[in-house]
């Protein structure tokens, strides 16, 4: 039969192939993406997001950050609430990625303030001194083509205004994939309903310890602080922290909760024990000091 | 069991005698020498 | 049968460019290594691993494997029917577009125009130019099939013809998309539809471009390399079936996890479990062929490439779906263990397999003797260690840093930052980046060698013998 009929080979191969591709390619076109899994928030990006998406396609950063949260414990915790399909309904192509060589960025939007993110893509080894994210900041060189942004918004059928397109002029690729950083996963109000709630009584467990032990805990301020506080407090994308004088627990609070509108990010994925060094070393810290 | 469940079962079930009447064709003792015919030829292609 | 007008000239243009697009898409992968561990290596816009590692996997899977393809496929066709190509006119035209094709691809990838979706990156103008490719291809092939002399056809055409089908239908739907310009477009598919159509395509890809067809090679090759038949040909026909059904329905345990409906999920993971009795079938074919014939081993070293090839495929088809089932993924993926997952597959089945292949063809297409079997042994230990240095220290890696994202303090917390667990790939990225360098020299002595026999190789003695690839 088939060994010596060629193209009933071929047709029965084909038949072969096409039973798997349409239940599981086809099939789900029928409720993916439809009124069944909208999601009530989600808008198209702006003509700056998109083209900042663009410059994210371009730049291959696919290739190194994903873009899904895991309903898995250690995913949420990490990252943020897990994805949902609705969320991605205007994404042309996904984004989803295949590999963390740097961290998911499903849910980056917000989580740190603009001058964060410029600073971070101008030179990331200035902000995370181990990392091996190559230097960004020949994106400035790129000023944006308003023209050709607004053909794509046409493509896309996005919403999109004049004074938007016109508004587009002077600004480069940086500007907009930063733009499009701050977009990501932030359509969904699920920084607020994810808020930590710190129940019970909050007792600093590290009053009695001496002041050497304070100051070795410098290393964990170094990682996760100095990038935005300065090395030495002084102060650069947030605030000064020297001379502060909040009480420790509301110190602790507010390293471990964040500042959600104010572009502190949330830092209770240390862990309790971490956030007390913290707090501790920061009160203990002297202008000038032994660092 | 709903109408779905039927479908699924008897999608399966199908698949399971195409898959059969395969193996029973391939390994037909009538073919045995027909079906083997093909790996001594390609011997002598030389 | 020499005397039939057989169209080699085809076939040994194919087998250098081949080894060219393979030599720059190691060299690439080489390059993007060190990349990885010392950043000051990218220079923007151009040479920085968002841009460059796109182009190592397209050389590889586009240049070397499809460009191997093309060469034992219109060899094997002719060798199998007993008769000439079709055309060796289209035959031609398919050579330079292929070259065409590649420089292209390589080019636009370099100034990022990109679609981003993994091995399927060029932007549409060029997914055009690689659908008429495969056509003509494709066409060349089947119409020499039809004007075969044996009636009967030998499980190498089966799998040749399935993997045009396939690759067609795949690459087809998964092109689809909304041209802006000449070198932007936007998928035609949106986010979790985008994202299932991406993995259905890119991992049937691998079976239609990296699995059927050398396949195909293997069960041609071996039993002209060992002059001793296949086991049996019935039980690669179930074999041929049972795979080219079950392999469609796996694409989505790329996506556990994900928002991908769950019983697509599901379903993948089952049936890329039930993946492994068809992948195993061919192997035991190959191994239970050697019965009586092990010695070959130690003499030819054709059957060595060939069974380590089979080995590593035997490996792949455990690990890969180990890899599908929901809670191994979840605990593995994204982390360093895929890619060596990956590596395994293309650096030991696929491009064992390719290795063999070429040298089994060349003192046929050039009439020349190997210029050095010593070098063709030198090669496969290189190659051989090269690889499994490169696979064996990411699994380390990739379990390491799953271990790391996983571990949480008494309160629940996480214990490790993103960046403490990446701090700690980098000494597996070193060993990484050292194992490539070893293959990437087995690959320059290949060449080498290959070079040297059409140089400088003795005229092949005539000879009718089915086991002349042995020593």
């Amino acid at each position: 039969m088939w060994e010596k009929k060629p193209i009933l080979l071929i047709v029965l191969a084909t038949c072969a192939i096409l039973v798997g591709t349409i239940v599981t390619v086809v099939l789900p076109f029928a409720w993916v993406n439809t009124e069944a899994d909208r999601i009530e928030g989600v808008t198209p990006y702006t003509a700056l997001q998109q083209e900042g998406r663009d410059v994210y396609i371009r730049e291959g950063c696919n290739n190194c950050h994903s873009q899904t949260v895991r309903p898995l414990v250690s995913d949420v915790l990490r990252y943020g609430e897990y994805s949902k399909s609705g969320e991605f309904v205007y994404d042309r192509p996904f984004l989803w990625g295949s590999k963390r060589t740097g961290p998911d960025l499903a849910r980056l939007g917000g989580k740190y303030p603009d001058a964060w993110h410029y600073k971070h893509m101008d030179s990331p080894r200035s902000m995370v001194p181990k990392t091996n994210m190559p230097d960004y900041k020949w994106l400035r060189d790129y000023p944006l083509d308003p023209q050709m942004i607004q053909r794509k918004m046409e493509t896309l059928g996005f919403p999109y205004t004049a004074e938007e397109i016109k508004a587009l002029k002077g600004k480069n690729d940086m500007d907009a994939i930063v733009a499009y950083m701050q977009k990501l996963g932030s359509d969904i109000p699920w920084r607020e309903a994810t808020e930590t709630a710190i129940v019970g009584e909050l007792v600093n467990p590290y009053t009695d310890t001496d002041q050497a032990t304070i100051s070795s805990w410098g290393s964990i301020f170094m990682e996760n602080c100095a990038a935005c506080h300065g090395a030495r407090m002084e102060g650069e994308i947030g605030p000064e922290l020297i001379g502060e004088d909040y009480d420790d627990e509301i110190l602790f609070e507010l390293i471990y909760s964040g500042i959600t509108d104010g572009g502190m990010p949330s830092f209770s994925s240390l862990g309790t024990d971490k956030v007390w060094k913290l707090t501790n070393f920061i009160r203990n810290y002297k202008a000038g000091g032994d660092q | 069991m709903d109408l779905a469940s039927f479908v699924y079962l008897g999608v399966t079930f199908g698949l399971f005698v195409i898959f059969a009447l395969i193996v029973i064709r391939t390994y037909n003792k009538k073919n045995k020498d027909k079906g083997e015919v093909a790996k001594y030829n390609m011997l002598d292609d030389d | 049968m020499e005397k039939q007008n057989y169209n080699y000239a085809i076939v040994r243009s194919f087998v250098v460019w081949s080894m060219i697009w393979g030599l720059v898409a190691v060299l690439v992968g080489v390059i993007v290594s060190f990349q990885m561990v010392e950043p000051g290596l990218n220079f923007p816009p151009y040479l920085t691993f968002g841009r460059l590692r796109p182009i190592h996997t397209n050389a590889g899977i586009y240049g070397w494997a499809v460009g191997v393809i093309f060469a034992t496929f219109l060899y094997i066709v002719q060798r199998l029917c007993k008769t000439p190509l079709w055309s060796d006119k289209l035959a031609k035209f398919q050579l330079y577009f292929f070259n065409a094709t590649i420089i292209a691809s390589a080019v636009t990838l370099l100034l990022g125009y990109t679609t981003s979706k993994e091995y399927h990156e060029m932007e549409w103008p060029i997914d055009v130019m690689i659908i008429i490719l495969w056509v003509v291809f494709g066409l060349n092939i089947i119409m020499t099939i039809l004007k075969r002399k044996d009636e009967q056809m030998y499980i190498s055409l089966w799998y040749m013809m399935a993997a045009i089908i396939g690759v067609a239908i795949l690459f087809v739907v998964n092109s689809a998309a909304m041209p802006v310009s000449l070198f932007k477009s936007y998928s035609a598919y949106a986010g979790t539809n985008d994202a299932n159509v991406e993995w259905w395509f890119g991992h049937n890809a691998v079976a239609m471009a990296l699995t059927a067809p050398p396949l195909a090679m293997f069960y041609y090759f071996l039993p002209k390399s060992t002059g001793v038949p296949i086991y049996s040909h019935r039980l690669s026909i179930i074999a041929f079936w049972s795979l080219i059904f079950m392999y469609l329905w796996t694409g989505a345990h790329h996506l556990l996890w994900t928002p991908i409906p769950d019983w697509i999920q599901t379903l993948a993971m089952g049936f890329s479990v039930m993946l492994i009795a068809p992948s195993w079938g061919s192997v035991f074919n190959g191994y239970l062929s050697m019965n009586g014939q092990w010695h070959q081993m130690r003499e030819n070293y054709l059957v060595k490439f060939l069974i380590l090839g089979i080995t590593f495929y035997g490996l792949q088809t455990l690990q890969g779906p180990m890899q599908a089932i929901r809670t191994f993924s979840a605990f593995i993926h994204y982390t360093d263990w895929v890619p060596a997952h990956i590596h395994m597959g293309t650096m030991g089945w696929v491009s064992m397999i390719c290795f063999a292949s070429i040298y089994f063809m060349v003192p046929r297409i050039w009439n020349r003797e190997i210029y050095s079997i010593p070098l063709a042994n030198l090669q496969f230990w290189l190659i051989l260690v090269g690889q499994l240095i490169w696979s064996i220290s990411l699994w380390v890696a990739g379990v390491l840093q799953a271990g790391m994202w996983n571990a949480m303090n008494s309160d629940g917390s996480l214990t490790y930052t993103f960046m403490e667990t990446m701090v700690e790939m980098y000494p597996y990225w070193w060993a990484r980046a050292f194992g490539g360098i070893i293959y990437l020299f087995g690959l320059v002595v290949f060449i080498y060698n290959l070079y040297m026999t059409v140089k400088k190789g003795e005229p092949t003695a005539v000879t009718t013998a089915t086991a002349e690839g042995r020593v």
